[in-house]
């Protein structure tokens, strides 16, 4: 079972790899909105720019 | 500090502080201390908090499953070589690798809870965290010692999977319960970053949708949402109000008609005026109400969450009987028992019972058009066995009909009528809406003024004419026509649904209105009936108008010529017989009336809503809707019920279970996030379909 001495640490690379492309996704906002964006492809206008702040809000503190 | 208000859902908090005694730094430092960190509220500071709040979030689930799946694959072999042999040093590996994977596990993704215990066990006070940090402490010190010894059973895997079943409640908790303040959000959010605005010159700009003022001329394209409140100024066109509304059929505006900001334009472009500017539109006061109604904590929620503290405590005392009890008969298997015991007990199903099943209560009602401003309303409604409906505005619409016409200086019915038709036509007021199909020549008359709150005065060939309230043609009719003979009618009638009209040669006649039964008005009394409740009207209308309607609708208690004071007291004496009131009212003048019932209601149509002192507002202005808040109350409390029947039964089958040894730590992981996720899952089931 020596095998286990090299497939361990390569099982522990790919982990690693797998959870440094989730953090990336997550700081990428890849999961902000998984809905709206499929839909920007059948518009025939440039995607919309980031939503207006909330009208409720102050404008500031 | 003089007071604090927590709002759990909108992670808001207002404290009220004297700056004498204390300054914003010691506030925001006993905030911190506490173990939060204050933002400034700001939209954008706010929002990027929640979102920086979700990231995380999502990175601890995903670091926890990721190593939680590896390393279940790592048991499977420790397992499997407990069973069929294992070289001593490829056991020792797995585990050492387990411990390294588990580290990060416990100190990233599991740090929420150990930080909640800790503020806890600082504020000497027992939350959901205490026992979850117990148990992971617990198993994850003794899978270390136990690996540096070299011997013995390990549970890293389970530390991971309970962690990241946890994270995942957690997570599906919070969307669940901002789901409803995201309702109010995604509204404001369908708004236009910038809209177009047409100049003066004929030409037009793009200007940011915060800079619109109240009377720019705006131009809607086809498929556009209306930024703010605005009047149509021409032609006319078909728009989707179901954001504001709830109501999916699209309605048809004519040019005058004021379109709600948020409303979709499914017509031609069309031009707008607007009326309000986008923070005094009805979408700004909307979201205002929602906020506020999550601000409080209705009494139900503040009782699931003393329970659920009560239960803490003896899920702790449970655990040190268990540990006792294993200890004498078999010290091996103890620490497994009580693993078991803390991990499968975990209150979150309880706690989460009640604040989930309100939150989608809200969502559910929103998508109906009816917007829940106040927190204890949904608990009222469940209980509601009498409506007390006011009748103008609810049963009635303000659309006036012209009823008796009585002549008094011998003209021509038609002549008056037209007279009549003809100014009321410059008048914006509801009762001069009774004119306008009137199928009489309009005459035009000179210089007509409306003096507010009287009437209209007008010129028609060097005659001046006067319509409007009695004492206000009186002035230019002269007081002998006060009384004149045969006309008893008017004697004691109040004059607010009579008009009359005259010159200086007399009174010329006298117009009855009346108003005319909501077009739901009979299916919405019928549903609040097919519910068992008891229907009744209470109204300052004359009782005779109110009678008629009462009889249209075949309902038997209605008094009419009622003040707010006999309609306060009418609500009391049925609450002091034992019922529980829901008041329906327009909400604008009804303020203490509605304040008086159990929970109240009002039509939220227009432009009053952000002053409306009800509970509950109808903003698709139907009775229907009543009904279905009645019983989506109803669901709600059965909801409740329900989600508490089943945590408490699943706690009691699983607890002997795992104080009996017969659970193993990572099975009783399992249970309890499926035990919490289909209590959230219910809710959302309950939500139901947009």
């Amino acid at each position: 079972m020596t095998i286990a001495l090299l497939l361990i640490p390569l099982a522990l690379v790919l982990l690693g790899g797998a959870i440094y492309a989730f953090f990336w996704a997550v700081d990428n906002d890849q999961f902000e909105d998984l809905d709206t964006v499929a839909r920007h492809a059948l518009d025939d206008d440039p995607p919309p720019p980031p939503p207006a702040p909330l009208p409720s809000d102050s404008p500031t503190p | 500090m003089q007071s604090v208000d927590v709002n759990l859902t909108s992670t808001r908090v207002s404290v009220s502080w004297n700056p004498a005694q204390l300054g914003l730094a010691g506030v925001l430092g006993a905030i911190e201390a506490l173990g939060f960190k204050p933002v400034p509220l700001s939209g954008a500071a706010a929002d990027s908090a929640r979102r920086a709040e979700r990231h995380s979030m999502l990175k601890r689930i995903g670091l926890a499953g990721l190593a939680a799946m590896q390393m279940s694959m790592y048991t499977v072999g420790l397992y499997a070589g407990a069973l069929t042999g294992i070289e001593p040093w490829l056991a020792q590996l797995l585990r050492v690798t387990s411990m390294l994977l588990a580290v990060p596990v416990m100190f990233y993704s599991g740090w929420p809870f150990l930080l909640g215990a800790w503020h806890d066990l600082r504020r000497r006070a027992l939350g959901m965290d205490v026992p979850v940090a117990a148990a992971l402490l617990l198993a994850f010190t003794a899978s270390v010692v136990n690996t540096l010894r070299d011997s013995g059973q390990v549970y890293f895997d389970s530390v991971a999977m309970f962690i990241f079943f946890l994270l995942v409640g957690r997570f599906v908790e919070m969307n669940v319960r901002r789901g409803s303040l995201d309702a109010g959000e995604a509204l404001a959010r369908t708004l236009p970053a910038k809209v177009t605005r047409l100049k003066a010159d004929g030409g037009s700009e793009k200007v940011l949708l915060a800079d619109l003022a109240a009377g720019d001329r705006i131009l809607v394209a086809h498929g556009a949402v209306v930024p703010v409140d605005a009047v149509l100024a021409e032609g006319s066109t078909l728009v989707d109000e179901s954001l504001i509304t709830g109501e999916s059929v699209p309605v048809t505006r004519t040019a005058g008609q004021v379109l709600p900001g948020g409303a979709l334009n499914l017509g031609g472009p069309c031009q707008l005026v607007a009326t309000r500017d986008v923070r005094g539109s009805t979408l700004a006061s909307m979201v205002g109400l929602i906020e506020r109604a999550q601000a409080e904590r209705p009494p139900q929620a503040m009782a699931a969450d003393r329970y659920a503290s009560q239960f803490v405590l003896w899920i702790v005392l449970l655990s040190l009987v268990v540990a006792g009890a294993w200890l004498w008969i078999n010290p091996a298997r103890a620490f497994e028992a009580v693993l078991s015991v803390l991990v499968v007990t975990c209150p979150c199903a309880l706690s989460l019972a009640t604040p989930v099943a309100l939150a989608a209560a809200t969502t559910r009602l929103a998508r109906r058009g009816v917007l829940v401003t106040r927190a204890h309303a949904l608990e009222g409604l469940a209980g509601v066995d009498t409506v007390v409906l006011d009748k103008t505005g609810t049963l009635t619409s303000a659309r006036m009909q012209l009823g008796d016409t009585r002549l008094h200086a011998g003209l021509d019915q038609a002549r008056c009528l037209a007279l009549a038709a003809s100014l009321e036509q410059h008048s914006a007021h509801p009762l001069a809406s009774a004119f306008t199909e009137a199928t009489a020549a309009r005459l035009t008359f000179g210089s007509v003024r409306e003096v507010t709150g009287l009437g209209l005065e007008g010129e028609l060939g060097g005659t001046t004419w006067r319509i409007g309230q009695r004492a206000f043609v009186a002035a230019l009719a002269g007081p002998s026509l006060a009384t004149p003979p045969g006309l008893a009618l008017g004697a004691g009638a109040p004059d607010d649904d009579h008009l009359w009209l005259g010159s200086a040669a007399g009174m010329a006649a006298e117009f009855e209105l009346i108003d005319t039964l909501r077009p739901d008005a009979q299916a919405g009394v019928a549903q609040l009936r097919a519910l068992g409740l008891e229907v009744r009207i209470a109204s300052g209308d004359r009782a005779a108008t109110v009678q008629r309607v009462a009889t249209a609708l075949g309902i038997a208690a209605a008094s009419g010529r009622m003040t707010p004071d006999d309609k306060q007291a009418l609500i009391r004496q049925l609450q002091a017989s034992g019922r529980k009131v829901l008041m329906v009212g327009d909400g604008i003048n009804d303020g203490p009336v509605l304040a008086a019932a159990n929970v109240s209601a009002a039509m939220g149509g227009g432009a009053a809503i952000a002053h409306a002192a009800a509970d509950l507002l109808l903003m698709n202005e139907s009775l229907g809707s009543v009904a279905a808040a009645v019983d989506t109350g109803r669901g709600t409390a059965r909801l409740v019920r329900a989600n508490l029947r089943w945590a408490l039964a699943y706690n009691l089958c699983a607890v002997p279970l795992a104080a009996a040894g017969l659970v193993p730590p990572w099975l009783a992981a399992v249970g309890m996030s499926c035990s919490s996720l289909y209590v959230v899952w219910r809710a959302r089931r309950f939500v139901g379909a947009p």
